[in-house]
C-alpha cells in the first residue's frame, strides 16, 4: 500500500517536472512569408531565459496559452500590447522595446 | 516663582505689541507712499508696454517660465548691451518652467508637439531671419505600406512635418522625394536611418508603434 503510494507521487511530481524541462527554445515560424518580406528570419523564443526572471503565471494562461501553435502571434498584436508587447513585457522599459527587431528575429538585415 | 511667571508674560505682551506697532506703523507708511506713486508709475508701464511685456503673475503659476533658475526675471535685460549674469542664467535647463508651461504631453511623458501645433498652443516664428517668408505646411499624406502582411501601414503626413521643417530637411539627403523609392525597413529605421534619424531623438520615439502604423490591413484580420 505505502509502496503504491510512493510511486504514485514520485508519478504525479514527475510528470510536470518532465514535460518543463525540454522546452528550451521555441521556433516561431509559422508567418514565415510575411517574415521574409519584411526582411527578417524566425523567431527564436528563448523559454528558459524567461523562466528565469519571470513567474509562469504572469505569461500562462492570460498572455499565452501554454499549448504550441494555440498562439496567433503577429507584430500587429505585439504593437496592440498583446502576446509579447504586453503592457509589462516588451512594451515596457522593463526590457527592450518591439521595435529592436533583431533581438527576436534571426537572420535580420540577411534577407534583401 | 509667581513672580517671575507674570514677568514673562509682561514682557511677552510687551513685545508683541510694539512689533505689531512696528509692522503696521510700516504698512501704513508704505500705502500712502504707494498711492502717492501709483500715477507715475502708471505713466511709465503705458511708456513700457510696447517694448516687453512681463508675464509675472503670482496667481499663474505658469508665470514661472519668465523666471530664471535663480528665481528672478529672466530675460528683461538691455539688449544692447553684452548678456548678464541673470541673462545667462535664464538660459539654464529650467525643469520647473518646462512642467509648468502645462504642455501636452503623450504617453511617455514627453511633449506632445503635433497635439501643440493642432491644439495652436504655440506660434514659432518661421525664421531667426526676419525678411524669410513661411512657408505654408504641405498637405500631402504619403501611404507607405509596412512589409510584412500583419502589421498596419504607416500613413506619412507631409503637413505635421512641414509645420517644423523645411523641405531640404529631409529632401533629397534622407528620402528621395518620389513614391516607392526609399526602401525603407524597421530594421534600418532602428539603426538610425530613414525616420530613425529623427524619431527617438528629437521627435517620439520608435516604442510609439501604432502613432505611425495607423491604417490596418485587410489582411490583419480580427
Amino acid at each position: 500500500m505505502l509502496k503504491r503510494l510512493i510511486i504514485a507521487s514520485a508519478i504525479v511530481i514527475a510528470i510536470p517536472a518532465a514535460s518543463w524541462a525540454g522546452i528550451g527554445d521555441i521556433r516561431l515560424e509559422s508567418k514565415i512569408a510575411s517574415m521574409k518580406k519584411a526582411g527578417v528570419g524566425p523567431v527564436v523564443f528563448p523559454h528558459d531565459r524567461h523562466e528565469k526572471s519571470i513567474k509562469c503565471a504572469e505569461c500562462h494562461p492570460k498572455i499565452f496559452k501554454d499549448k504550441r501553435g494555440a498562439n496567433d502571434i503577429s507584430m500587429k498584436f505585439n504593437m496592440e500590447g498583446k502576446f509579447c508587447g504586453s503592457p509589462n513585457c516588451h512594451n515596457s522599459p522593463r526590457t527592450f522595446p518591439l521595435y529592436q527587431c533583431a533581438s527576436c528575429h534571426t537572420g535580420v538585415g540577411a534577407a534583401k | 516663582m509667581k513672580a517671575s511667571r507674570l514677568l514673562k508674560v509682561a514682557l511677552l505682551c510687551s513685545l508683541t505689541v510694539t512689533f505689531g506697532f512696528a509692522v503696521n506703523g510700516s504698512f501704513s507708511s508704505a500705502e500712502s507712499a504707494t498711492a502717492a506713486k501709483e500715477t507715475k508709475v502708471a505713466a511709465v508701464t503705458t511708456k513700457k508696454s510696447d517694448k516687453a511685456e512681463t508675464k509675472l503673475d503670482p496667481n499663474d503659476p505658469s508665470s514661472v517660465i519668465y523666471l530664471d533658475t535663480s528665481g528672478k526675471p529672466a530675460g528683461l535685460g538691455d539688449s544692447s548691451k553684452p548678456p548678464s549674469m541673470a541673462y545667462k542664467a535664464g538660459q539654464g535647463w529650467h525643469p520647473q518652467a518646462l512642467s509648468a508651461t502645462g504642455l501636452p504631453k503623450d504617453r511617455y511623458g514627453l511633449i506632445d508637439w503635433a497635439k501643440i501645433v493642432r491644439e495652436n498652443i504655440v506660434k514659432p516664428k518661421p525664421s531667426l531671419d526676419a525678411a524669410e517668408e513661411e512657408m505654408p505646411p504641405l498637405k500631402m499624406d504619403v501611404l507607405i505600406p509596412a512589409k510584412g502582411d500583419f502589421v498596419n501601414d504607416v500613413i506619412y503626413p507631409h503637413e505635421m512635418h512641414t509645420y517644423w521643417l523645411k523641405c531640404e530637411v529631409c529632401h533629397p539627403g534622407i528620402f528621395v522625394p518620389a513614391k516607392g523609392s526609399n526602401p525603407m525597413s524597421m530594421v534600418e529605421i532602428a539603426q538610425g536611418k530613414w525616420c530613425g534619424r529623427c524619431h527617438g531623438k528629437v521627435a517620439f520615439p520608435l516604442t510609439d508603434c501604432n502613432r505611425c502604423h495607423t491604417s490596418p490591413k485587410q489582411k490583419a484580420g480580427k
